[in-house]
């Protein structure tokens, strides 16, 4: 018994001893669990996703589409955008013709039209326009949802004007009046009330309809046996009474939006990892002593770094290259047509990745700290970089931070090329702060290689 | 008239922080030369191949290769070869993989850099292993490869950083042949070492280094000649033999090691007269045994310190 307590203290002081460990078994689940929770909405009273960016257009006349463009403002899950900021800062309401060009440009990702003839004569239901980007399906599919539930739980009322509109154009005015003056009629004689009042409310759509919002008994449970109505049942009818017209500005034919974004995160995350091995090899080959028989032959300490960075770009390159072939012949991603543009947005990512993984060894004092540093940095930055789950899953704050790191900037080159079919104008900002963060951190890694002591 | 040294060292001085890892150190090594650095860990010796092969700054002084300064990939780092401390090889290679990088790093290409290869490989005996991994061999092999990577370019001056550490006798002795060998095929070597014997056996001369200085320089016999005894007589410690102590320390040295008396006469005492001394104490002469001294006594000679402390 003894010798088991003195081994197990002696397991704990070699713990307590390595940082990396401690790095490892606490600080990076903590992040991840603090990350993956802001994802689910744990503890929000608002749960999921916040500050989806949607411009609105509203070219309706009709009082109620301005409640509906209110009530889209008051969505904590959306951010509504809907002015158009002109050079000179000056601003004007966002037009429909804005849409395409600030949505090629990823000003935003969702846009919803309310046109003139939101309400129409010849169907039930509203009718709406919507502008989608959609370079995830689970976004697009969240966009959609959460837009009909705004409409149906914050401004019922609209479903029942269509109702009026549609009555109106079978039975025309007069007997529309008629209709409503005898049900208003009934109602108040019935339940008492004032007549006119009743038909008024009837005419703008207030069939009873309660904002879903408000208090409500809840729906009976369903009779032994019977069977639960199906979802799809449930989204269906919903989905005819508002008409959604999609126009999809970009990835019109792409098969699956979602692959690009499995395939481009999960080969970003290893090739961090696979480059990050790479650079911390400067530590392995220091401690065998190849630095000093290298640098005795006429080679000198810049051709050994610029060196590592060219194998860690082609490995990179190679990498990303196979991964997004895999992608082609498991998912259907298409290659061919936007192959050159993929090729330098790989470049240009590999190289981003390269610079890391010298930071990481630039940095590091040990092998042991490079790994716990490298691990710990990288799990952060897929994560809020868009390499697991859309960044706008996150909270603003999250969002902005995502930013600043090379996974972000990696996964838009890659959707730009693979699903908007981005022009070189429209990649070259992308590939800008690629290469801007590339030559920052390499600049900083080859300033404290020289400084260091990996070559003595 | 002399020939120029191959390798000129005037004053040279590297600082780490605080510390003085060389303090003034000058020496002239001339081509042809099997020239032994000796000295404890922590010597300088080290610090001294660094700084020849260009891997470190000087902080004061010069030093030349060829007449050339040896800072910066000048025609210095062409002139010479270096043989690490450590198995500065790629370990998941294989032995000519690794000849083959190292050679193409000082130009080497083509049928000039296979020739080379396939010689070494030959001359290290290990051309029958030629595609096998590194990791695979033998410390001693790995020895023998780590010394055929720093001759590709045929250097004119090797620099032999304790290549023997950790190896077995009897690779020990083959790479001692090899280097022997290439000597006699007129190639100048630096051999750093802080064993006296592998000093002895290989080096025509030799510089004693300690703390940053160097404290002697020359060969064996000159270095020997600097002891003020030409014998060491060595007996143990036991009461009879403590009572000659007195009248030993009026004709030499007399030092006690691990239980060991250690007396070096001086010149002018003749041998006979400690023997006599011994008769008359009705010791047995089984109990002293004489010897030559070593480099060993030098350096303790020097520093007051052995060598291996």
């Amino acid at each position: 018994m003894n010798a088991i307590l003195v081994l197990l203290r002696k397991d704990f002081a070699l713990f307590r001893r390595d940082r990396t460990s401690i790095v490892l078994t606490f600080l990076v689940p903590f992040v991840l669990i603090y990350l993956f929770g802001q994802v689910y909405g744990v503890n929000k009273a608002t749960p999921g996703p916040t500050g989806i960016k949607v411009a609105v257009v509203n070219q309706s006349d009709n009082p109620a589409a301005a409640r509906l463009v209110d009530a889209l403002k008051a969505e904590p899950s959306f951010r509504v955008v809907t002015q158009y900021v002109n050079a000179d800062k000056t601003t004007r309401p966002l037009a429909e013709d804005d849409l395409r060009p600030l949505m090629r440009q990823d000003e935003f990702r969702f846009a919803l039209v309310i046109p003139p003839d939101l309400l129409r004569s010849d169907t039930i239901g509203l009718h709406l326009k919507t502008y989608t980007n959609p370079r995830n399906d689970i976004e697009a599919q969240m966009f959609t949802g959460l837009l009909q539930k705004t409409i149906f739980s914050k401004v019922p009322q609209l479903l029942g004007q269509s109702l009026q509109e549609r009555a109106r154009a079978y039975l025309g005015s007069a007997r529309l009046h008629e209709f409503n003056s005898a049900i208003a009629a009934a109602v108040t004689k019935q339940f008492g009330g004032d007549p006119a009042e009743v038909e008024a409310r009837m005419e703008d759509g207030h069939f009873g309809l309660r904002r879903l919002d408000e208090d409500e008994a809840p729906a009976p449970p369903p009779a032994p046996g019977a069977p639960a109505p199906a979802a799809a049942a449930a989204v269906d009818p919903l989905s005819r009474i508002v008409k959604l017209e999609n126009i999809q500005v970009a990835g019109v034919g792409i098969k699956s939006p979602t692959a690009t974004l499995l395939v481009g995160g999960w080969s970003m995350q290893f090739l961090l990892f696979a480059l990050t091995a790479s650079a911390t090899a400067l530590f392995r080959e220091r401690d065998q002593g190849i630095f000093q028989r290298v640098l005795s032959a006429p080679v000198s300490r810049s051709d050994i770094l610029w060196s590592k960075f060219l194998y860690g770009v082609s490995l990179g390159l190679i990498q990303l290259m196979v991964l997004f072939f895999a992608g082609h012949v498991l998912f259907g991603i298409e290659l061919l047509p936007q192959l050159i543009p993929l090729l330098v947005v790989c470049v240009v990512a590999a190289a981003a990745c390269t610079s890391f993984g010298m930071l990481i060894a630039a940095v590091s004092p040990t092998p042991e700290a490079a790994r716990g540093l490298s691990t710990f940095v990288i799990l952060l930055m897929c994560a809020v970089g868009g390499a697991w789950f859309p960044v706008s899953f996150m909270p603003e704050f999250i969002q902005q931070f995502s930013k600043l790191t090379l996974v972000y900037w990696s996964m838009e080159g890659f959707s730009q090329v693979l699903w908007s079919h981005a022009t070189w104008g429209e990649l070259l900002p992308t590939l800008g702060y690629l290469a801007l963060i590339t030559g920052l951190v390499m600049g900083f890694s080859l300033w404290r290689f020289r400084r260091g002591r990996i070559f003595d | 008239m002399n020939p120029p040294p191959l390798l000129s060292a005037q004053g040279v001085v590297k600082r780490y922080g605080s510390l003085t890892a060389l303090n003034g150190v000058s020496l002239d090594i001339a081509p042809g030369e099997f020239f032994g650095l000796l000295g404890p860990n922590g010597a300088g010796k080290s610090t001294f191949m660094a700084l020849v092969s260009g891997l470190r700054p000087l902080d004061g002084g010069t030093l030349t290769v060829g007449g050339d300064p040896v800072a910066g990939a000048s025609a210095a780092r062409h002139s010479l070869g270096l043989v690490p401390q450590h198995i500065a090889l790629y370990l998941d290679l294989s032995a000519e993989h690794n000849l083959r990088i190292f050679g193409e790093l000082y130009g080497l290409r083509g049928a000039a850099l296979a020739a080379r290869v396939d010689y070494l490989l030959g001359v290290v005996q290990l051309s029958d292993r030629r595609e096998h991994i590194v990791r695979t061999f033998s410390g001693g092999m790995q020895r023998r490869l780590n010394l055929a990577a720093a001759l590709l370019h045929s250097p004119k001056l090797l620099l032999c950083d304790e290549p023997t550490v950790g190896v077995d006798p009897q690779s020990r002795n083959a790479i001692f042949d090899l280097l022997q060998e290439l000597n006699r095929g007129g190639l100048t070597i630096i051999y750093s070492t802080h064993y006296m014997e592998e000093a002895t056996r290989l080096c025509s001369r030799i510089g004693i280094i300690d703390q940053g200085k160097i404290l002697a320089l020359g060969t064996i016999d000159e270095l020997l000649g600097q002891l003020p005894f030409e014998e060491e007589i060595r007996f143990s410690a036991i009461p009879e033999t403590d009572a000659l102590l007195p009248e030993l320390a009026t004709h030499g040295e007399v030092a006690t090691v691990d239980g060991v008396h250690r007396f070096r006469p001086r010149a002018s005492y003749p041998l006979s007269s400690f023997y006599l001394l011994t008769e008359r104490s009705r010791l047995p002469q089984r109990l002293f045994t004489s010897q030559r001294p070593a480099l060993e006594a030098v350096f303790l000679q020097l520093t007051g310190r052995n060598l291996r402390d």
